[in-house]
């Protein structure tokens, strides 16, 4: 049975107010919102789908799964260092990671190492008992909310817009979250080369608001 | 209760095909400023060539059995001792044909790249045909001042043909690690619904891409080289990026393995400072 304290955690670390710097980051998105591949509420859904499904959304729900399983997450956590796409991708799971321990460090009792973003939630979930379904499933819901929100300024698009789009996504994090807690490495797997190719590119750009 | 009509799906199946193996090894060092091959090995469907060239050495990858299938195994396995420099190709297009349901081809390949080493891994595109099933490994291990370029193209379906991909599996893992510390790692999987969805994060509408990796003490000086050759519109696009000091990422989607290779071919010599392989002419 989940508690409904353990709940009350897993909002606090990914609600916006937990100073990981989310708001930062656009993983890419800033960078197809100028070249007008996302224009629209319909666009943004699009994207985000296959951001969630077969990018950074499942590598993550399965690196965060086997975080919570591991007694030592160093090996997971080089792994994730190693599979970041691109410089700004592998930033913004340094420094999410790294600002996510050390406060979880000093909220709990719990003592962190600087870890990768994924990888940090995992094991802190892990140290504080929390349940692991609950844990991605929150985990990737405060990952697409931060993306609506970066697309809300960006597009810019109405609050009520943003929220359908988050609304439409929570079943898929969902399912992606109950896929991830029955998964191991071998899973890991994604295709979301267009938006590799737009944090790349994110690099190069010349106006930006955002550092991914 | 309804009982389902009795039905041997072995009875339907085809007769089981022959299962191709193949394994290619070879070690190149240097004899002075040259070169060398220093060990050879080969067996099954997997030939090596060695076409002169001039710089460094070259090999060429040929598969007899014409494709790869479901329980088909491949292994290649490249040693470049220090100093030496190793370019690899195949001859042709590598074809993944239709599995039987439940079978997967697989594909190994180990390239360790010794002190001051330089190995190329240009391997022509896989084309991936409706009904594939394949699983690719690509394992790198490099000293600290070695380079490797690494290669891999893709083309989904035989767009000659108009294919449909209704069933796909493709899986791919890349990893690389330098002076024992991994680097660099990718997973890729690919499937008919993933196709079919098109996502605008996914393929955007592509149905060629390639993943290019620098792993050098050049690669911070080429980066805005490289950069320069991959445009942002078009037939074929792409981004690079300098993820760590001395490493380097790009990824590449085009809209046909034509386009890719016109993108491709120019960017890779560039960034082997030396013409292409013969069998990359476009």
């Amino acid at each position: 049975m989940t508690q409904t304290t353990d709940l009350l955690t897993l909002a606090q670390w990914m609600s916006p107010s937990f100073p990981v710097g989310a708001f930062s980051y656009s993983h890419g998105l800033e960078t197809v919102v100028t070249n007008g591949t996302v224009q629209d509420a319909d666009d943004l859904l699009n994207w985000l789908t296959g951001v969630l499904r077969h990018g950074g959304g499942w590598s993550d729900a399965v690196l965060l799964v086997a975080a919570y399983q591991a007694d030592d997450p160093a090996e997971i956590d080089a792994l994730t260092r190693a599979l970041a796409p691109s410089a700004e991708r592998l930033l913004e799971t340094e420094l999410q990671g790294a600002a996510f321990s050390g406060t979880v460090s000093q909220v709990s009792e719990a003592t962190l190492p600087d870890l990768s973003y994924p990888v940090a939630v995992g094991a802190a979930a892990r140290a504080a008992g929390l349940p692991a379904t609950q844990s991605v499933a929150i985990y990737l819901h405060g990952f697409a909310a931060n993306l609506v929100s970066a697309a809300i300024r960006l597009v810019p698009l109405g609050q009520t817009e943003g929220q359908q789009v988050l609304s439409r996504l929570a079943p898929l994090c969902a399912e992606l979250a109950e896929a991830a807690v029955e998964s191991r490495l071998e899973d890991l797997g994604t295709c979301s080369w267009a938006a590799d190719i737009a944090s790349m590119t994110h690099e190069t750009q010349t106006v930006r608001l955002f550092r991914s | 209760m309804q009982i389902a009509p009795i039905r041997d799906a072995t009875a339907r199946a085809l007769p089981a095909q022959p299962r191709a193996r193949g394994t290619g090894r070879v070690r190149a060092g240097l004899r002075g400023k040259l070169t060398v091959l220093r060990d050879l090995e080969q067996s099954g469907s997997t030939k090596l060539l060695f076409p002169r060239s001039h710089e460094g050495m070259t090999a060429v990858i040929l598969n007899s059995a014409g494709g790869v299938t479901g329980g088909d195994r491949f292994d290649i396995s490249a040693q470049v001792d220090t100093g030496a420099t190793l370019r690899l190709t195949t001859q042709a297009a590598e074809r993944a044909y239709r599995a039987q349901p439940g079978e997967v081809g697989r594909v190994q390949t180990r390239l360790d790249i010794g002190a001051g080493a330089r190995l190329f891994w240009l391997p022509q595109e896989t084309i991936l045909f409706d009904g594939s099933a394949l699983s690719r490994r690509l394992s790198v291990t490099m000293a600290p001042d070695a380079e490797a370029l690494i290669v891999e193209p893709l083309v989904l379906g035989r767009a000659a043909m108009g294919e449909d991909l209704a069933q796909l599996s493709f899986v791919e893992r890349i990893d690389i690690h330098r002076d024992g510390a991994l680097l660099y790692a990718d997973r890729t999987r690919l499937s008919a619904d993933l196709v079919r969805a098109d996502h605008s994060a996914t393929l955007a509408g592509h149905r060629a891409a390639a993943t290019v990796i620098l792993a050098s003490p050049r690669a911070d000086a080429m980066l805005p080289i490289l950069r320069a050759r991959l445009p942002a519109a078009g037939p074929a696009r792409g981004g690079a990026s300098l993820i760590r000091p001395d490493l380097i990422s790009c990824r590449i989607l085009a809209r046909s393995g034509y386009e890719l290779r016109k993108l491709l071919i120019p960017l890779l010599e560039t960034l082997t400072e030396t013409d292409l392989p013969r069998p990359w002419m476009l």
